[in-house]
């Protein structure tokens, strides 16, 4: 042992930091999560892996997290290293809000789980954060929804629509061929397009999707009846979608 | 305005050793020197048949109990069996010692019956743990000088439970009504091998 | 100086705290507000040492809400209670311990009014009424008087007024009059003495 090994994130000889790119690979094989903007609301969807037939549903965790009263975080990874970030987030959230009077903004926690997953890409005998996420929210005082995601390695970036995990490629080609850019969403519209495109990904339908809804000062879950309804209005209009395609039978 | 830690809040309490039995006491006076605050506070508790009084400053009395409290659990979870009373007298010993220089401001009294032998068991100590083996009575608290006085002349060898009843709560109740930092309500417990009566006392209100 | 007053009644809690801000022999403001909300159902009253007083309440408002972010549910008012106490007995054997008095009110898991007083030292005990310092020499008579443990809120406003009215009279030093919170099932509000509405987003 010459000591220079204890960090396992060294570079390759062509620039490559191998460890961050697995990172990711883990991220790619965790469960898809969704994140829209509308005007004035911003919905974050996940997939939620279904509950074995002998496991208590009610302690499953989910992959919608608060953070504080006006902030969630959803990831796509290993829910283990999640746990671990969203304690340091929730940690600063309060530790924040106690010295400076003032709740966090969603950049600034964006910008320190961001911090906090950099760290653990360069100092010593850590590995990084096999998680990516998304955090959304809206400040205090404000109305303006935001939406954020981080990486293992530490990028930020801010969207009006993104998703994470598995198959996140397609389901982001199907918002980016969706979303209106020139016309805010309206909540109903926002709701049912983060629907939409996890739906891209999840045959399962309704019961295996979770769904948080944000709105300045109010956050909530939606109902499984609630998603369940907004399912069947997606698959009726694809199904008249699909009516529509078909060549008329000449008579 | 000099406070002394151990008369600050005021209480007293008081065992004594029976025929096969054990009896142990206090008051329920909670003051702040001269002012009375709470008439419920009882400073008896209990690890499965051990009993034990804590006189003093009120906030140790609770971090001692609430230390306790989680010392026997560990230990019965360690044994698979609860604590007896000769172990927790030497337990209290070395966890008081232990803050021999950051003192708990305590006055403990153990009394219990060991579960082998059926022997009766009381102890005392002083606020850093030397303990005071006694085979009649112990004293504890502001009125223990009052104490000490009332179970000389009231206290006779080989009660029995009814009798050590008796003897225990008017040997406090007179000692309490002499003492301005203790009173406000008592309580008694009667230990026996096979139960353990519990008695409110109704003393002086002033 | 500083006067923390609290009555327990059937259907909620009282909670009183003088709006003087004191330093040395002036009074710096006459609206000030010595509680912190911890969360929907829980008031902490406070006090003592003036930079001691809020740097204690807030660190303790700020691990009830991040236990709550935390578990996902609202801690209940005897485990808050057990939560100071413990803060207060550790901080007061360190090189400079706290000098906070503290007056907790809530429902009990949103359903038992629960009052507990504890002082700098941790000494903590429950109890129907309560008063912190000197205003206790003035006030507990009246309230060992009066008191009824049926009364309901409407009942200890009155009791209250009795209290405040004798503090008035016979109590040396200004305090500005008392802000009054009440706790129920409806949640916390101020019923007097009023200067801003505690924002709960804070």
């Amino acid at each position: 042992m010459s000591g220079y090994d204890s960090a396992l994130s060294i570079f390759s000889p062509d620039g490559h930091v191998f460890q961050v790119e697995y990172a990711l690979e883990a991220v790619k094989r965790g469960t898809c999560a969704v994140g829209v903007k509308g005007k004035e609301i911003v919905v974050l969807a996940c997939e939620r892996r279904t509950t074995l037939k002998l496991q208590d549903p009610r302690i499953t965790p989910s992959k919608i997290n608060r953070i504080d009263k006006h902030v969630q975080l959803a990831f796509a990874g290993l829910n283990a290293d999640a746990r671990i970030l969203i304690d340091k987030a929730r940690i600063e959230a309060q530790s924040y809000k106690l010295t400076l009077e003032d709740p966090v903004t969603v950049e600034y926690l964006t910008r320190y789980v961001a911090g906090v997953q950099q760290r653990y890409t360069q100092s010593g005998g850590t590995r990084p954060f096999g998680i990516s996420t998304l955090i959304a929210g809206f400040d205090a005082r404000d109305t303006v929804p935001k939406l954020y995601q981080t990486e293992p390695s530490g990028i930020y970036s801010a969207w009006k629509a993104n998703a994470i995990g598995r198959s996140s490629k397609t389901v982001r080609e199907f918002l980016e061929k969706n979303f209106d850019r020139e016309n805010e969403l309206s909540d109903d519209e926002t709701i049912k397009l983060a629907i939409k495109a996890l739906l891209e990904v999840v045959q399962t339908g309704a019961k295996n999707i979770e769904i948080s809804i944000m709105k300045p000062r109010e956050m909530r879950f939606m109902t499984s009846d609630e998603i369940e309804k907004i399912v069947k209005e997606i698959e009726d209009e694809k199904a008249v979608e699909a009516e529509k395609k078909k060549p008329k039978r000449r008579d | 305005m000099s406070q002394d830690p151990s008369t600050y809040n005021g209480g007293s309490a008081v065992a004594m050793v029976g025929k096969d039995c054990v009896a142990i006491a206090c008051d329920l006076r909670l003051g702040q020197q001269s002012l009375g605050v709470s008439n419920d506070f009882e400073k008896i508790f209990h690890y499965g048949h051990v009993f034990l009084a804590l006189t003093g400053l009120a906030t140790d009395v609770i971090s001692v109990h609430e230390n306790f409290r989680m010392k026997t659990n560990l230990y019965k979870m360690a044994e698979q069996r609860e604590i007896e009373p000769e172990s927790f007298a030497n337990l209290i010993s070395s966890s008081l010692y232990e803050r021999r220089f950051g003192p708990w401001f305590v006055g403990p009294i153990v009394a219990g019956l060991n579960t082998k032998s059926g022997n009766p068991f009381i102890c005392g100590f002083d606020y850093i743990g030397c303990i005071d083996f006694a085979k009649d009575f112990i004293v504890a608290g502001t009125a223990s000088e009052q104490l000490f006085g009332m179970c000389e002349s009231l206290y006779e060898p080989n009660l029995e439970p009814d009798d050590l009843f008796e003897t225990i709560s008017q040997a406090l109740l007179s000692a309490v009504d002499r003492d301005a930092l203790s009173g406000w309500g008592g309580v008694v417990y009667v230990i026996t091998k096979d139960k353990v009566v519990k008695r409110y006392l109704k003393t002086r209100q002033d | 100086m500083e006067i923390a007053l609290g009555i327990r009644v059937k259907d909620g809690v009282i909670l009183a705290t003088s709006k003087a801000f004191t330093r040395g022999i002036s009074v710096l403001k006459a609206t000030d507000d010595k509680t912190r909300m911890l969360n929907d159902y829980n008031v902490l009253a406070f006090t003592g040492e003036s930079g001691d007083t809020t740097q204690f309440a807030e660190y303790i408002q700020a691990n009830i809400q991040l236990y709550t972010m935390r578990e996902g549910s609202e801690l209940n008012s005897k485990a808050i209670a057990s939560y100071i106490r413990h803060e207060l007995a550790k901080s007061l054997r360190t090189r400079k311990p706290y000098q906070v008095n503290v007056m907790l009110a809530g429902l009990d898991k949103g359903e038992e009014p629960f009052l507990s007083m504890i002082d700098y030292m941790g000494t903590r005990v429950d109890l129907p009424y309560a008063a912190h310092g000197y205003a206790a020499f003035y006030t507990m008579s009246l309230l060992d008087r009066h008191y009824k443990p049926d009364m309901n809120v409407q009942d200890g406003m009155k009791l209250l007024d009795m209290c405040e009215a004798e503090l008035a009279k016979r109590f040396p030093v200004e305090f500005k009059g008392l802000l009054v919170k009440v706790v129920d099932k409806k949640g916390i509000r101020n019923v007097r003495g009023d200067t801003k509405v505690d924002d709960p987003e804070q």
